[in-house]
């Protein structure tokens, strides 16, 4: 009984920490680029305010079926992806080689947009969806590879297992024990965000927002709300593979909000490069450390 | 007896239908469709038995040619026929008006039947005429179009000649060496061959397979001959025929020299499944990546096949469980979304006049419906998305690439994913998103004879996604009957030991997750439909048939993937052929068509055999 | 935010909302919109007032005309003001919208922003100062909460009048010619 109570309180509860847990990043995010800027900023709750202002909206306009399913699937595959990433103590769905599910999991939400911004018929949102593209294709070689030396090193495809193994003490993290690796996600963490350097996705000076041109009113929210659990995921994903993911949820929270400040940090000084250039960029530096890092591994472990 | 009636029935099929289209066009269609159905329902009544039957004695070689059936044959034959029944009905609508119908489906019947009796046979004389007749009537239907594809036809002709004078060699030698050419009693014979011979042998079949099954140094008849075969036989071509390259590798690897032996060849780095599994490799990244920078929609899909090609070796090459359950099942996989994709660029040529060039298309989801989720369903199928069936068999490959560890090939896999993402989705964008032309505002969806076989294909992509299961079932026979360890699998499961994958929760969870934004969705106001003309246009109008981003759609990343998947494979054979053409010219001189010097070549050959006979002592 | 809001929040949230988060649709239509970017940078700080500019009309709920409007102006601001979604707010900002400002005797520009679409507010000046903006951010605020704050709702009402000056001055603009969207906004 015990079990499946615990096993319905995750899925109940998982969704509505990411949930909020990212609604107050944003919010977090722009009191925090406001103040490195030497300015106030808006409120805290002022993605609340904004989420409200456009579920409210008095007229939607869509494109389509297609653009009505790409937006709805964006979301529900990003919620669905926070069901299977552990949480401190909470993974009730947690299974096996649930780190390769996890992985393809991801692939629906952008799939979900892409398919959105395309029925969206304008040149700008295909043109944002290309650079999403290319840009997911330059820093997953990093990230894959540097993955799979922890799945190689850990000995294990399962993301709670992963998390568990590092929990000994703070020198069991993998950002100590496979340095590279980590270093080399680091690199691309940026990019998996969607942040400066790497915004050129959804550039609002050169493309119009990319794939998010036409949304407005209820889909700008439904997007709204999957960059953030997205961002969400990403972080605790790099949590739970090289922090150490949490004892507790509180600690989980903790390193997310590191993390988080981390990448915001980033976000607020540098400025935006190309497409090709951030290509180039995710296939040399990060890329060598992170086959650096599986070779080592690879070598260590023989 | 039964597979021997069935066989009969679909070779002589070709000659019926040819003959009825002599008289009416409606009954040899009639006829295509009913012979191509004959042997889906005698097959799936087959399902689990095991046959075997002799049927013809060769007198000078003291040979029996024999047909049989067991797990193996029976899945790659439910897999040839139920293909060659769709695209036969896709057929019945794509070539009406056009010329030479009884030809068409008479070489496609033949093909058909000849793959079917590959599969079906139980020696390897039976298994090379079988291959022979596939192949040249392959060659009748690519050429069939006339122009480039005569070209691209003595291609892949010439390609497959090379791959079967390898497979004869190895085929004679084996005569030599173990007596019998039955495979039942070849599995046995090769218990104690050496491991030199055996490797030997295998990669002379290696050459034979792998040319029909375009491996990447030999894989470079396919994007020609694929984009210039009909649509329906490319779905033919590039779902099922090449996979019997893959039948030819399992049939020999595993059911002639079994796993053992295989182990024996080599060690550590340099064995043979290792340096296999690395050609599989790259056969995944470079040919998925070449796909990203087409821009003919048929091109792109069938650089696709051979990318997909390398899942397969990469699976069976590994040898474990996972890995070769994997790679059947993705070969199963494969051919039903690929097969799809090609049945989807056959609807839109039909429909637009014969485009082909994704530069020119755009935005024809609105007017073709049930084809742009066809394409959508094998576009997800292709890059493996959850909830279909690639992602299944991508996911045993990656376990057990992982837990065998081999990073580095799984890295391989892992990225053609994502080459697989990028050009698919520059596929389904430029034909099926964005604006629609003007010249295309009119056209409509395709009649219902070939909707059906995408929606078929369509729904399988769903089942077997969601219940692996079904298959899984019928591999792991696969995998028992030729004494390998089978996988445990349940109806929506994988089975703890080997780490669950559980669908049935995927589904869930996708589905709920859905259900929240779509309340959301629902309670807010509704949205209104808004014409393709009024999009974001900076404050200006969008202008007709100028508004459309499609070509070169990965601009920035050509640049940088460009130099390193050059096809530099295909201009040194073509630099070959250029080489040889010059020898074979100066070789043709001697035919002078002058009666006096053949007398005197004929004079010279006499003189030189009885020479020859002095000398031997003969 | 102090206690006595929460129940004027409570009880139209979608008011609440729709004033605090203010998006200005980024369409520099005149001279004027030079004094936007110290508006929205550091020193004067746009954001705490939850006004931030967004790209494409489709998410913006805030139209500020600043500026002169020529004739071809005019032609992109009336199509990027169709785009956006209701409800939506129009501030005229600076002179030239008010009564032509400057350019009062010019054949090319328009005199009375309030004939074509239907204008929320005005900022008098040449140019106004960013507090004047605040000033008027805060005054439609005011207009929000009362349901004062309807130019779209003349719009749609009295879409005839706006639609034949639109024509007299700009008879060639597509959305004339018939393939275009302007029977919806009749509805």
């Amino acid at each position: 009984m015990g079990a499946v109570t615990m096993w319905v309180v995750g899925i109940i509860v998982l969704p509505l920490l990411a949930f909020a847990v990212s609604v107050l990043f944003l919010g977090v995010s722009r009191k925090v680029t406001a103040r490195i800027q030497r300015r106030y900023g808006p409120p805290l709750y002022q993605p609340v305010i904004d989420v409200v202002k456009l579920l409210a909206q008095q007229e939607n306009v869509s494109h389509g079926v297609v653009f009505d399913a790409g937006v709805v699937l964006a979301l529900g595959g990003s919620i669905a992806t926070v069901l299977f990433i552990p949480v401190g103590g909470l993974h009730p769905l947690a299974t096996g080689g649930d780190l390769l599910v996890v992985l393809y999991l991801m692939l629906l939400a952008p799939l979900g947009l892409a398919l959105a911004a395309g029925a969206a018929e304008n040149p700008n949102a295909s043109i944002g969806v290309s650079r999403k593209l290319i840009l997911a294709l330059g820093y997953e070689v990093p990230f894959l590879l540097a993955l799979l030396a922890v799945m190689v090193h850990s000995e294990t495809t399962s993301l709670a297992e992963i998390a568990r193994s590092q929990q000994a003490s703070v020198l069991g993290w993998g950002l100590f024990r496979v340095p590279l690796s980590a270093l080399a996600v680091c690199l691309v963490l940026p990019a998996m965000l969607g942040l400066r350097p790497f915004d050129m996705a959804t550039a609002p000076q050169e493309i119009a927002s990319g794939p998010l041109v036409e949304f407005g009113g209820k889909y700008l929210a439904l997007a709204a709300l999957q960059g953030a659990l997205h961002s969400y995921i990403v972080i605790a994903l790099f949590v739970d593979v090289f922090l150490g993911g949490g004892a507790n949820v509180l600690t989980f929270l903790a390193k997310v909000f590191a993390v988080f400040l981390a990448g915001l940090l980033v976000n607020a000084v540098y400025p935006r490069v190309r497409i090709d250039q951030a290509l180039r960029f995710c296939w040399k530096w990060p890329a060598l450390l992170a086959l650096l890092g599986l070779v080592v591994v690879m070598v260590a472990g023989r | 007896m039964q597979i021997a009636i069935l066989l009969a029935i679909v070779l002589l099929a070709p000659l019926a239908v040819y003959l009825a289209g002599r008289l009416r066009s409606g009954a040899r269609n009639a006829l295509a469709v009913l012979v191509a159905m004959v042997p889906v329902v005698w097959l799936a009544l087959l399902y689990g038995r095991t046959a075997q039957v002799d049927y013809y004695r060769l007198p000078f070689l003291d040979l029996t040619l024999s047909l049989r059936l067991n797990a193996l044959g029976w899945f790659f034959a439910m897999a040839v026929a139920a293909i060659g029944l769709l695209s036969i009905l896709f057929s019945v609508g794509y070539m009406k008006g056009k010329e030479r119908l009884n030809f068409y489906y008479a070489a496609m019947l033949l093909v058909n039947g000849s793959m079917l009796g590959i599969v079906l046979s139980g020696d390897l004389i039976s298994l090379y005429v079988f291959w022979e007749i596939m192949s040249w009537s392959t060659y009748l239907v690519i050429s069939y179009r006339g122009g480039r594809a005569v070209a691209a036809g003595l291609k892949y002709m010439v390609m497959s000649i090379v791959g079967s004078c390898a497979m004869l060699l190895a085929i004679v030698s084996l005569l030599v060496r173990c007596g019998t050419l039955e495979i039942e009693a070849l599995a046995g014979a090769m218990q104690g061959a050496s491991p030199g011979y055996a490797l030997f042998i295998l990669l002379m079949f290696v050459i034979g397979f792998g040319i029909k099954n375009a491996i990447l140094p030999l894989h470079t008849w396919l994007p020609d001959a694929h984009s210039e075969a009909v649509s329906p036989f490319s779905a033919v071509l590039s779902g099922i025929l090449v996979r019997m390259g893959m039948y030819g590798f399992i049939l020999i690897m595993y059911g002639v020299l079994g796993l053992g032996l295989l182990r024996r060849l080599g060690s550590g780095v340099v064995s043979f499944g290792y340096i296999f599994a690395w050609i599989g490799a790259l056969t995944i990244v470079i040919p998925t990546f070449t796909a990203l920078l087409q821009d003919d929609s048929k091109r792109l899909l069938a650089w696709h096949g051979i990318g997909q090609g390398g899942y397969m070796i990469v699976g069976i090459a590994v040898a474990t469980p996972l890995g070769i359950a994997g790679g059947i099942f993705h070969t199963l996989n494969h051919c039903i979304y690929i097969a799809l994709l090609f049945l989807v660029a056959g609807a839109i040529e039909h429909r637009t006049n014969g485009e082909r060039d994704l530069n020119q298309l755009g935005g024809l989801a609105k007017r073709m419906p049930i084809t742009f989720v066809g394409g959508l369903a094998g576009i997800c199928g292709l890059i493996g998305v959850p909830l279909t069936n690639g992602f299944v068999s991508k996911w045993l490959i990656y376990k057990t690439l992982i837990a065998e560890g081999y990073p580095f090939l799984a890295f391989a896999a892992l990225m053609g994913t994502w080459g697989t993402i990028l050009s698919v989705y520059k596929f389904q964008h430029n034909i099926f998103l964005g604006q629609l032309p003007e010249r295309y505002k009119h056209v409509k969806e395709v009649p219902f004879v070939m909707q059906l076989p995408i929606l078929l294909l369509t729904a399988a992509i769903l089942v077997f996604g969601i219940f692996p299961g079904i298959p899984l079932g019928a591999i792991s026979a696969i995998q028992r009957s030729f004494g390998l360890e089978a996988l445990q699998v349940g109806a929506f499961s994988v089975p703890r030991e080997v780490g669950e994958l559980n669908t049935i929760i995927i589904l869930a969870a996708v589905a709920g997750g859905c259900l929240i934004p779509y309340v959301l969705f629902r309670l807010c106001r509704r949205s209104r439909s808004l014409p393709q003309t009024d999009t974001y246009g900076a404050g200006s109008y969008a202008p007709a048939d100028r508004y459309q981003y499609s070509a070169r759609f990965y601009g920035r990343a050509y640049e940088v993937i460009e130099p390193y998947v050059r096809d530099r494979v295909d201009a040194f054979y073509c630099w070959l052929v250029e080489k040889s053409e010059g020898g074979f010219e100066a070789v043709r001189h001697i035919y002078t068509g002058n009666v006096n010097t053949y007398a005197l070549y004929i004079l010279l050959c006499l003189a030189a055999v009885i020479l020859a006979g002095l000398g031997w002592g003969l | 935010m102090d206690r006595a809001q929460i129940p004027k929040i409570l009880k139209s949230p979608g008011n609440w909302g729709r004033k605090y988060s203010l998006w200005a649709v980024y369409f520099c239509t005149g001279c004027g919109i030079i004094e936007i970017p110290p508006v929205i940078t550091s020193r004067w700080d746009a954001e705490r007032f939850g006004v931030i500019p967004m790209a494409t009309p489709r998410q913006g709920n805030l139209f500020m005309i600043t500026g002169y409007v020529s004739l071809k102006t005019l032609g992109a601001i009336i199509r990027t003001y169709d785009q956006m979604l209701d409800p939506k707010y129009v501030v005229g900002f600076g002179s030239c919208p008010v009564n032509g400002g400057m350019y009062w005797d010019s054949y090319n520009t328009i005199k009375n922003l309030d004939k074509y679409i239907p204008v929320d507010g005005w900022i008098s000046g040449c140019m106004p100062r960013p507090e004047a903006i605040f000033i008027a951010v805060t005054h439609l605020w005011t207009l929000i909460d009362k349901g004062l704050a309807d130019g779209y709702k003349r719009y749609k009402d009295n879409y005839e009048f706006y639609s034949q000056n639109q024509r007299r001055v700009l008879p060639h603009l597509p959305k004339f010619a018939g393939e275009y969207e302007a029977e919806a906004l009749t509805a």
